[in-house]
């Protein structure tokens, strides 16, 4: 048993160091490992390293011009969201400026606004915001918005004064429910933060699919897959393979991993909440996950350009079913599913929830348990996706005959 | 004389890659499937435009009529779904696994604080890691609470002999009338498919672009290739031509269906929206040549353009705008004509600006076409001598 044992794991070896070579004198599949699994980290981090949009420049036009509007357009020019940079005399001229992307909002207060508020009417102002972002839209409705709610209870004090109530009765109702806001994990209510931990490990996830993928193409364009098993071994030794195989990218992508997970979001001063353990935990059968994810997919690529042509564009669509910017609870049933063939989507929130608000591995059972559960199906998965490869590859012939055969009979029954 | 010997050998260069195609299903497979499932993916993914039933926790120390009528309230719009729990602790890491997005806790005496006048504070707690889910319940909430006041002081102003008529302006002093320019409903779905879908044809096409002139020196087809079109010009423009219709076919349909079939909102032409996709469709190609020209070996360039058309999507700056980036960065995005159609789109889609509005940009997708001529000749050379690595 001990023997057999051994001999497995100097198979495996066997298989791991002539893996690793493979890879490392394989140019393109370099290019990537470098570029995107090193440089991308750091490159998506400088993108989004100012997550929060500020001062987004908008016009005024105050046809108003009350002591009350002069008054709310310095407000709101003063709150973070919002700058002003052009007063206009009329829509016209905030409209050109607006087209022309000088402001990316217009705030109008029309000429009865002062009027209608002295006549303790409901007096209305407008804004008009650039959907092109809705970025834009968040910033300059949150800035009026403040603004507004804070003017609002100033106004309401006075006139309920005004409808009989004592003063501090006024002030009472305006208060009648005070509340407190808290956004403990994202203060700055940052719009990067799940990206960028999103996008982390999909980078993991899918430079190794495409490594592995360029790797298992150029051979099988050679014909010479790694499935292929001794021949004194008749089948069997699939674990060998798939278990040298694996090692030699768990190896490499943990390195990966580890600095993606670790170093560069201190290299950023990203919140790092997280058990130090915790998270190389996670990574660790992240990446495990990854491998047998890897293996069994790139089954299906033949040749090695076809993976980029083919599956590129699963990149986005990946970190679109991870819920960083759509939220889970409102996936359509077919795409949540379909969600739970790819280790980002237990992977990528366990590892946000972990990294920057502070949870652990217990609070995060569920991830983390499924997580385990589908790197055992993608493990037997990668065995049989081998076995099977091994098969064809050694019956070539006879399927092939097989198959004409049965083809010929066909057309006989048919006849 | 030997333009219409040209015009023949660009015909057998386009005859040429049709039986390419006929033998390797791949280059139909890689860009309209892909596409297809594509367009599939992000118009059934994101079809509601507009999340609904995001939960919120609600934690009620209170356990009054108020604070389970402002429970069931916030349960009823259309946005929200609550979740009660019992401790905070509980709901606390629900929030931290990100199974809700917000909890709001109603305090003890909630009820007689509010009759008595003692200003309760309800507490929110937003998990703002979830920026979309984040963000809407917290403008749910916020709406909640000023609801619930609003009806207090209703009462309040009821009871000192207020008439109804005069209770609007009372409540409500100030409003904003808001409006939303180039997406009026606010449809999260349209906006991230306007440019996710036109996005990924650019990825399509830099790369199908790069492999088909790529494989052509992998395989060592490419003195057949020029010995078929007499020379490098003719054997890229019958390349050109002939995925220049198959691009602007899948480019036309992918328009009609965002803004004709799913009725996407667009202020300006369909008209002049098709011809930015059709400009951005041969600036991409240009850009797959050059990157081949440059590296002229098959999985170097595949390489190098998945790197370039990956990094795109985030370039164009339609989620985080491009003037938020670092100043290189904002560098980086004039690389890809994505970025000029998205600026196209807004002047078209959101400002109905016409020509006057993007006819720089056109002009810029327009230059992109120049991109092949400088890496012609190197293109040429290897095409002819092959003595770059084949694989």
């Amino acid at each position: 048993m001990l023997k057999y044992i051994k001999t497995v794991l100097k198979d495996a070896l066997l298989v791991f160091n002539r893996e690793l070579k493979l890879l490392i004198h394989d140019g393109g599949a370099m290019i990537i490992l470098i570029a995107a699994g090193f440089l991308y980290p750091i490159l998506y981090n400088y993108m989004y390293s100012n997550g929060v949009l500020e001062d987004t420049p908008i016009a005024v036009v105050d046809e108003a011009d009350c002591s009350d509007s002069r008054r709310m357009i310095r407000e709101i020019d003063a709150t973070r969201e919002v700058a002003i940079v052009a007063h206009c005399t009329d829509m016209q001229e905030a409209r050109e400026l607006f087209q022309k992307r000088k402001v990316n909002g217009i705030i109008y207060f029309p000429s009865d606004f002062g009027d209608v508020l002295a006549s303790r009417q409901t007096a209305k102002f407008s804004i008009y915001a650039d959907m092109s972002s809705f970025l834009y839209y968040k910033n300059l409705l949150m800035g009026s918005e403040f603004v507004m709610l804070s003017e609002i209870n100033e106004i309401k004090i006075d006139r309920f004064m005004d409808s009989g109530l004592t003063a501090q009765e006024a002030a009472q109702s305006v208060h009648t429910i005070q509340y407190e806001d808290n956004n403990p994990y994202n203060r700055a209510f940052s719009y990067s933060i799940f990206l960028l931990s999103a996008i982390f490990l999909l980078i993991i996830q899918q430079v190794m699919f495409y490594v592995m993928s360029l790797i298992a193409g150029t051979q099988r364009e050679e014909n010479r897959s790694f499935a292929t098993l001794p021949g004194a071994m008749r089948g069997r030794g699939v674990v060998r393979i798939v278990l040298g195989r694996g090692g030699a990218y768990w190896l490499i992508f943990m390195i990966i991993g580890l600095y993606v997970a670790c170093i560069v979001p201190a290299m950023f001063k990203f919140p790092q909440r997280g058990d130090f353990a915790d998270i190389v935990y996670l990574v660790t059968i992240f990446v495990v996950d990854c491998v047998f994810f890897s293996m069994t997919w790139s089954t299906l690529i033949t040749r090695r350009e076809s993976v980029f042509i083919l599956l590129l564009f699963m990149s986005p669509v990946c970190l679109f079913l991870t819920g960083c910017s759509w939220p889970t609870t409102a996936f359509p049933a077919f795409w949540k599913y379909f969600s739970y063939l790819l280790p980002t989507t237990f992977g990528a929130p366990a590892f946000i929830n972990m990294n920057t608000a502070g949870a652990d591995l217990v609070t995060e059972l569920d991830l983390v348990r499924y997580l385990h559960i589908q790197t055992i199906v993608y493990f037997v998965t990668a065995c049989i996706a081998v076995y099977l490869e091994n098969y064809v590859i050694r019956h070539k012939d006879e399927i092939v005959s097989n198959f004409f055969e049965a083809r010929q009979r066909y057309r006989k029954t048919e006849k | 004389m030997s333009k219409m010997k040209s015009v023949k050998q660009i015909r057998d260069v386009v005859r040429r890659e049709l039986r390419i195609w006929q033998k390797r299903p791949i280059y139909l497979i890689g860009s309209v499937l892909v596409m297809l499932f594509c367009t599939v993916f992000y118009l059934s993914f994101l079809k509601e435009g507009v999340p609904s039933d995001v939960p919120i926790a609600i934690v009620d120390l209170d356990g009054s009529s108020t604070s389970r009528n402002f429970a069931s309230q916030l349960d009823a719009t259309q946005l929200g779904k609550v979740v009660h729990f019992d401790t905070f602790e509980e709901a606390r890491r629900h929030l931290q696994s990100g199974d809700i997005t917000s909890i709001c806790i109603l305090p003890e005496g909630f009820n007689r604080d509010i009759q008595s006048q003692r200003q309760p504070t309800i507490s929110f707690y937003i998990n703002g890691l979830y920026f979309l889910g984040g963000s809407l319940a917290w403008k749910d909430l916020l709406t909640m609470v000023n609801l619930t006041a609003g009806a207090v002081q209703r009462n309040v102003l009821q009871a000192k002999g207020v008439a109804p008529s005069q209770m609007d302006g009372l409540l409500r002093p100030v409003d904003i009338d808001i409006h939303q320019i180039g997406n009026a409903t606010m449809n999260y779905g349209a906006y991230l498919a306007n440019m996710m879908l036109p996005g990924m044809l650019q990825m399509v096409i830099v790369i199908i672009m790069i492999y088909s002139l790529g494989t052509e020196l992998k395989y060592g087809t490419s003195r057949h290739l020029l010995d078929t079109a007499g020379n490098i010009t003719n054997a890229l423009a019958g390349k050109f031509l002939l995925y220049t219709l198959l691009f602007t076919a899948i480019g036309f349909s992918l328009e009609l269906i965002l803004y004709k079939w799913m009725g996407f909102p667009l202020a300006g032409k369909l008209g002049n929206m098709l011809l930015a996709v059709f400009l951005m469709i041969i600036a991409a190609e240009s850009v797959g040549v050059f990157i081949i020209g440059c590296v002229p070996v098959c999985r170097f360039a595949i390489s190098v353009g998945s790197l370039y058309s990956v990094l795109g999507l985030s370039l164009t700056g339609f989620t985080l705008p491009i003037e938020a980036m670092p100043l290189p960065l904002r560098g980086l995005s004039y690389m890809y004509p994505l970025r000029y159609y998205y600026m196209f789109y807004i002047q078209e889609g959101i400002f109905a600006s016409g020509f006057a509005g993007w006819y720089v940009y056109a002009a810029v997708l327009l230059l992109f076409l120049l991109l092949p001529a400088f890496v012609m000749k190197r293109l040429e050379h290897a095409y002819i001598y092959q003595d770059y690595e084949r694989n």
